[in-house]
Order: C-alpha cells, then structure tokens, then sequence
C-alpha cells in the first residue's frame, strides 16, 4: 500500500500517546540497563566502560543453563496456556445457562496475586499437604513424598497455566465471538468436521489474539521469578532469579547483563512465536 | 550527567553535616536533639518484624515526640529506593536499615552520612564478626545462624556437631536435613564453615586466592558425595517451616527469625537452636542515615537511641538479639555463651563471592 | 448428541476440573486464614485444633490493610482508565491501518513488558523522580502503571479493532451516520470484548504492582501489594497470609461481574457476529 506523506503525519500521530510515550520513557530505561551491562551506572562505585562483563558471563554455564531453563518455562507455559484456552474459548463462544458463570468461575485465578497463588500451591503439595495425605489414605503411596521443587520445573508450569490460561482464555473468547455464525455454518454445511472448521477458519480469524496471548504469556514466563523462587528445581536458575542474585551481591554490571539477554530473548522469541504462529496457521489453510 | 548530579548532591549535602560533625561537643548535642524534636518525624526502613518495632519504638516518640513511621517494605524494594531517589533532594528515607553482609552492594560513603557526630559510646560495636561497618553503619541487632532442630525426633546427644557426624546423619536419615542456598544467609553459613572444617581451611582469615579454592575442593566434594542424602530448600523461611510441618527434622536458621516465627505462633515451640562444634557465622543488622534524609537530626536521634546499652538491654529482653552494646545485659540470649562462643566471622567478600559462586556452579546445579 | 447435552456433561466435566482449579486451594486458605494463634496447626492433623476469626480482626484492626485497599482500588480504575485513553489512539493505527513496519511497531509496543524487574525498580522511579513527576506521589504512580501496562491495553484492543468489520462501517457510512454515531454503530460492538478485558488485565496488574508503588509511594501512599510482600517474605506467617489473600481476592471478583455485565449487556456474538 502506498503511504503518502499526510498517511504518515495521521499514523504517527495516533502512534505518538501510546507507541511514543513506550520508546521515551521505557526506551531511555532499556538505554540506561544496555549501558550498565558495558560498565556504566555504577551503583556501588567507578563507572567505567568495559566489555568485560559480557565476556565472563558468556564464559559461563551458570549462564547459559539460566538462559536454557528460562526458555524451556517461558515457551511451554505460553504454549499450553492458550492450547488449553482455545477449546473452552469455542466452547463458551455461545451464550447457553451457566456459560457466565463458568467463564467467571475460570477467569478467577487472573485475581489471584500470583505469590498468593504460589504460597496456595506449595500448601496443596506440601510434605503432609493434602496432595500427599489423600494418596496415602487411597493406599497408593506407601509414604509422603517430597513434591516440592520438582527437578523438571512442573510446578511452575502448573503455576504458569494456571495464572495465564484465563488471560489467554479472555483474549480468544473475544476474537472467537467476533466470527460470525454465517461463515461457521457456511463451513458445515460444505462438511467440514469441528477441527476442519478449526484449523480452517477460527484459527486464522483468532490468529491476531492467539499472537497477543502466545508473546504476552511467554515474556512473563520467561522473567519468572516468583513462581522459580518458591516453587522451582532448586537445582535450576531462572534468569531473574540470577539477575536477582547479582544485584543483591552489589553486581550491578553481571546482574545488567543477565538483563538485557532476558529483554533480547524476549524480543526476539516474541517475534518467532509470532511469525511461526502465522506459518502454522497460514499454512494449514493453504492445504 | 547522573553521575554529576549525584556528586554535587553527595558534596552539598556532605558538607551541612560535616558541618555538625566537625565540633562534637554536649552542646551541639543538644542543638540536634532540639531540631529532631522540631523535625518531629522519622522515617525508618527496616525490613522485618516491622509490626513488633512500631511497638518496640513507642518509648522513644513518647520520650521525643518524634513520631516514627515504619513502612511495609522487604529488603531488597528498600534498598531499590534507596537508590532510585539518591539523587532527589530530599529523600524519603531517614533510617536505614540492612543486613551488614548486605551493605556490601552499596557505595556506603556517597549514600549515608558518617555517623561520628553521635555522642561517642566506646560500646557500641559498630562492626560484627570482623566485617566493617565503617563508621557509616552502626549495628544494633546481633543475631546467629545455626541449627533449628525438631525436638520430638532427635534428642541434644544425636545432634550432629562435627563434618563426620553430619555425614553419618545424612546416611543414617537421608532427606532430614535441609538447608537453603539464597534468600536467606543461614544455608550459606552453614555450607561456608563445614567446607572449611572438612578442608581444614581457616574461613575467616583464609585468602582470597587460587591456593585458598584450591585447598576447598574437599569441601566441594564432601557435599556431592553426600547430595541424595540432603534437601535444598527454597529459603530461610522455608526451612524452618518444613522443620516444623515435621518433614524436615534439621535445618540452618537465624535464631532471631526462628524466635519471631515461634512468638507468631507460625512455628511449632518445641523447634529448637544450636551452633554446632565446627562454628556458624554471626550476623547483624545496621543502620545508616542516607545523605538526603528529610529528618537527619531526628534520624540521628533515633540511631543515637537504638544503639545505646539501655536499648540494647531492651531488644536483647524482647527479642534475644545479641546486644551491640558492650554496656548492655544480654541474660536473655536464645543460646548459651557456650555455644555464643563457637560463633565465627563470615569470611571476607573477596573470598565469599567465588566460594558461594563455585558452589552454586558445582554442587547445586549438578544435584 | 445435541448441542445441550454435549453443555450438560462439559459442564459437569468442568465443574470437576473447578473443583481442583480453585476449591481446593481457596478451601485451604480459608482453612489457613481460619487458625487461631494460640494453637499451631500442626502436620499431623487434618484440621486445625482450634478455629478463630481472630486473624481477620487483628488484620482488619491493626494493619495499614484499610488505607491500602481505598490507595490501591482508586488508583488501579485510574490507571486502567489512563492506560486504555494512551492505547486507543495507536491501537486503531496498527489495527485499522496497513502501513510499512507495522509489525515492528507491534514488536515494540511490548518493550514495558520485557523490561526486568530491578530496572524498572530502580531506573525507571528514578526517572520519574528526574522528571518531577513525584510532586504528586499518587499521581506519578497511576502514570507509571499507565505506561507499564500499555502493551497489555494496546495488543488487546488491536485484536478489537482488527474484528471491527469494514461493511459495517461502510453500511454506517452509507446511512449517513456522523463521526460518532458512525463509531457508537460500528466500533464499540467490536471493541467491547477488547475494552473489558484490557481494562481488566491492566486493572489486576496495577493492583498487583509492587516496586513502582512502594518506591514512589513509600511512606505516605500504602498499597495493596506491599502489604502482601512484606507478609509473604522473611516474616512468612500462613494464617496471616490467607486472610490477606482472601480479603484481597473478593473486591476483583465483584469488579469482573460487575464489568462483565456492564459491558457484555449485549451479547457481542448477536451484536457483532451478524453480517
């Protein structure tokens, strides 16, 4: 399309209150972060430009097992918060008795403070929780067993899902509500199955949401740290959680560069679980 | 251009309270004690039991007038905006208080004013376990770490006091013990002085060097061939509660933090404390008056008054600290002298930093 | 099967499926939250040994909990509120408008989200305190929510105004509705969905946000979230912890009915969904 110069005036204009206002203030943060990962702002002393601190810590596997780790949360918690999403958005996509109050009922952990949510779960699958007391009374565990900080970082996937599922859940009920019955029914009619229908029409018309829900969830996750603290692998470090641990031991530089990985990390697996969102999508149409 | 307007605010205000410090006399004395009362306010940050202060300082706002607000707030979000409004004029904080290991992260002589205009006090000990305090951050809350065990299992004969008996008691109840990595320096303590009694490495004064890694490895590997017999939990508070749910049955504690759980009725009573024979490190918490504090003369009022031998006598009473007043009784102390003395000093950041950092690296990520 | 037996046993299936997704949890806070403080509750038995409501009173009487519920529910609509009005104007450009590097400019909208934590911590407040804004302590901090939670305002109501369709903006246009009408017609059954939940979204994140509002507002403005930290930390105590987050999980249920109803009043499929 082509854009003339007054297209330009009336699109940067709407982009300024929003878009403008991120890349002011938020950029000269995210300036302020990059600096002090080479060096500079110095909160415990000489500020000195250095690139140094790139350099051991990408000489180390404390660093890389972070980065690792992170990404393996960050992409399952996204992934399976809006594959589980997409089923019950359909399903509620028609008012019928009680859809309201199902869709109250699952949106209700998005109001639950998300260390509150942590400290309830550690209670559920505590040592003597009730996780461990009905296995042993059904006879199937011999004793309690130790389901706190779990090698595999299960918890924190429950966790993940179970705060973002109803955010995901919440964008694609809107989008899947705006397709229209005429198209659906066209589709059934030509026979198309439920999954046909699916992958043929409500994902590429919710394609935009599922986009928003997929990137929005895996930034959080990937920079998890109250989740990873309290109920994480103690021997796996999320990168906040090394961030963290820089920044309290006054390594304000290790800690920046920790940081500014996890926002490049972000950007970029944003970016791909995006445009791979797209292909699969787009690609299943062409089919 | 940060930089700049930091030092010209750490200069300005550097030079108003040198100002007061230079002639120390009685009089001057006084003239503080007459603007704290005119400020009438003090902000104090401090990170915990914050409820049990609000009720420990009323003594003083009565004696003063000075009302003490103390904000809900954690230790690190404190120390951020510590930070964050170094450069405003003025700030928001006037006390403030951290963990002297904690202190180390801060470039203690641009943030806080020196504390030498407070009245001289030759007992009060301004530096605990042989880190320095300056003369920036004064301590006024001695605690310990050591063990908080569960008393309905073991008895004080089984307790394991050596780097043997705690091998022989990993292997005889695997799984019983726990001890945590971060948040909270009691795992820390406890990991810092067995690696040093099982390499025979002097942790206090050892160097920070290649041959002083060198001669730790021992330790390292102590704890990887004992690591299926031993929980890693997720923190300080952690620990002690899996003590007291009955899962755990030893763990390393703050026996300041054990005893606040314990009068909140969070933590069962028959938990109870001890510094094994190989020693644990003890610790305190500072307080320090940042330069831009809106109420320096009542802030300096306050820290003048937590530090004194009567108020030290008092926490020591309501709380068990260790007094960090020489002058001050400390009859009521969670754990005997004899075991106050098995207390060591942390060892010295330059050699704590890649210690803890070879440990997480070789023992806890490979667990 | 029919539509309304296929409901009927999905519905039993879920309500399961509840049982474990929130009465469990909730049921043992409320269990939690239930504990008298004089008698510890133990491992080893199933309930508490004595039940009290003693927590409630003391958290209700003796806390800040009372100023910080009215600081946090004022300042959150507000936030929201501002958050949504910024949002609009750049939501409409990448949603209704093909222009070249839109999908850049959808990419960037998201850098408040990717920012760690201590650096919005420590930098950001410090550039808030830098640019004045700290005059107004409440104010700063309904603004600093504002732009931190814009990606969440703007990506949502860019899915909205993406469903907007163009035949019925071009059916309004055809009746000869005026800007507003053409807007009220048009846009606003689509938006719907979008503004409900990015109000929402940006509503739970502004009360659930710590450092900016303990940073800026500390020791004046008391919220919600400090409260919640400070409990949940070094001075960890259960029972207290439950009772803060029960009495902190009813007033975000009540507002999602109430926003619930107040903007689905039209069912957006029948509004919508019809061409």
């Amino acid at each position: 399309m082509q854009m003339t110069a007054k297209a330009w005036a009336k699109v940067a204009l709407l982009l300024a209150p929003g878009l403008g206002l991120i890349l002011a203030l938020i950029g000269t943060v995210i300036y302020m972060a990059v600096t002090q990962s080479f060096g500079y702002y110095n909160l415990s002393g000489e500020s000195v430009f250095s690139l140094e601190h790139w350099a051991e810590m990408l000489d180390r596997r404390l660093y890389f097992r972070s980065v690792q780790y992170s990404l393996y949360i960050g992409v399952l918690s996204a992934v399976f918060s809006v594959a589980l999403a997409y089923p019950l958005a359909i399903w509620l996509r028609k008012p019928f008795a009680g859809s309201m109050l199902i869709g109250t009922l699952l949106k209700a952990p998005l109001l639950v403070p998300g260390l509150v949510a942590a400290f309830l779960f550690i209670n559920v699958i505590a040592y003597h929780g009730i996780v461990n007391q009905l296995m042993e009374a059904l006879g199937i565990w011999d004793g309690p067993r130790r389901l706190q900080n779990d090698r595999y970082g299960i918890a924190v996937l429950i966790l993940q899902t179970w705060k973002n599922m109803p955010f995901a859940l919440l964008l694609l009920t809107g989008a899947v509500q705006g397709i229209s019955d005429d198209v659906l029914d066209a589709a059934r009619d030509m026979g198309a199955g439920s999954f046909t229908r699916f992958r043929k029409i409500i994902a590429p018309l919710s394609l935009s949401a599922m986009q928003a829900a997929l990137v929005i969830i895996f930034i959080g996750a990937l920079a998890d740290f109250s989740f990873q603290v309290i109920a994480g692998p103690t021997n796996r470090q999320s990168m906040s959680q090394l961030m963290i641990y820089f920044q309290g031991h006054g390594r304000w530089h290790d800690a920046a560069v920790v940081g500014v990985t996890l926002m490049v990390l972000a950007l970029i697996g944003s970016a791909v679980l995006a445009v791979l969102a797209r292909l699969l999508v787009r690609g299943e149409r062409v089919r | 251009m940060l930089r700049k307007l930091l030092v010209a605010a750490a200069l300005c205000v550097a030079g108003a309270a040198m100002a007061s410090a230079d002639d120390v006399s009685a009089n001057e004395w006084d003239q503080t004690v007459a603007q704290a009362r005119e400020e009438g306010r003090v902000n104090w940050f401090v990170w915990y039991l914050r409820d049990d202060l609000r009720r420990f300082v009323q003594p003083f706002e009565k004696k003063y007038g000075i009302a003490v607000t103390i904000p809900e707030g954690t230790a690190d979000a404190n120390a951020q905006k510590l930070l964050s409004e170094r450069d405003r004029e003025p700030g928001d904080i006037d006390v403030f208080t951290y963990g002297l290991n904690n202190f180390e992260s801060l470039d203690i002589t641009a943030l806080f004013l020196p504390l030498d205009f407070l009245p001289e006090d030759e007992g009060r000990l301004a530096s605990v376990s042989g880190e320095d305090g300056k003369s920036y951050i004064l301590s006024f809350w001695g605690n310990q770490t050591g063990i908080a065990y569960d008393t309905s299992v073991l008895a004080q004969a089984d307790l394991p006091q050596t780097a043997e008996d705690f091998a022989r008691f990993w292997t005889e109840h695997p799984g019983k013990f726990g001890f945590n990595y971060e948040n909270g320096g009691s795992g820390p303590s406890f990991y810092l002085n067995l690696m040093g009694a099982v390499a025979g490495v002097d942790m206090t004064s050892a160097a920070a060097d290649g041959a002083t890694m060198q001669s730790l490895q021992p330790g390292y590997d102590f704890f990887n061939a004992h690591a299926d017999n031993y929980v890693v939990t997720a923190s300080n508070a952690d620990s002690i509660i899996r003590v007291s749910d009955g899962e755990l049955w030893l763990v390393p504690g703050w026996e300041d933090h054990l005893a606040g759980l314990q009068n909140r009725g969070e933590v069962r009573k028959d938990i109870e404390f001890y510094i094994p024979e190989f020693g644990m490190s003890g610790g305190s918490n500072g307080v320090a008056i940042p330069r831009n504090a809106a109420h320096p003369a009542a802030a300096a009022l306050l820290v003048h008054w937590l530090t004194s031998p009567e108020v030290q006598s008092e926490f020591n009473r309501v709380f068990g600290t260790a007094p960090m007043n020489a002058a001050s009784d400390d009859s009521a102390a969670l754990v005997s002298n004899t075991q106050r003395s098995r207390s060591t000093a942390w060892p010295s950041d330059e050699l704590r930093k890649p210690v803890e950092e070879k440990f997480i690296e070789t023992v806890i990520l490979e667990r | 099967m029919s539509q309304q037996r296929l409901n009927d046993i999905l519905l039993f299936a879920l309500l399961a499926v509840c049982v474990v997704w929130l009465v469990i949890p909730f049921g043992m806070a409320i269990l939690w939250s239930l504990v008298d403080p004089a008698a510890p509750w133990t491992a080893d038995r199933l309930l508490p040994p004595a039940l009290s409501f003693s927590r409630w009173i003391d958290m209700w009487q003796n806390s800040s909990l009372k100023a910080a519920l009215i600081n946090s529910y004022t300042q959150a609509p507000l936030a929201a509120a501002l958050s949504l009005s910024l949002a609009f104007p750049t939501a409409y450009a990448l949603g209704r408008i093909r222009f070249p590097g839109r999908e850049i400019a959808k990419l960037l909208v998201l850098l408040p989200l990717v920012v760690p934590s201590y650096v919005t911590a420590v930098f950001f407040s410090s550039l808030l305190f830098q640019l004045g804004l700290t005059g107004w302590k409440f104010g700063a901090i309904v603004f600093a929510h504002a732009v931190l939670f814009l990606p969440y305002s703007i990506r949502i109501l860019i899915v909205s105004f993406e469903q907007v369709r163009d035949d019925h903006i071009e059916a309004a246009r055809d009746l000869g509705a005026v800007f507003w009408r053409r807007w009220y017609v048009a846009y606003l059954p689509a938006l719907r969905p979008g503004i409900f939940a990015a109000t929402l979204i940006v509503f739970i994140k502004s009360i659930e946000m710590f450092a900016i509002a303990f940073i800026v507002g500390s020791p004046d403005i008391v919220m919600i979230p400090s409260l919640l930290f400070a409990s949940l930390g070094q001075d960890y105590v259960r029972p207290n912890a439950a009772v803060l987050s029960l009495i902190l999980v009813v007033p975000n249920i009540l507002l999602m009915l109430f926003l619930e109803r107040l903007l689905k009043s039209a069912n957006p499929s029948l509004s919508s969904g019809k061409g």
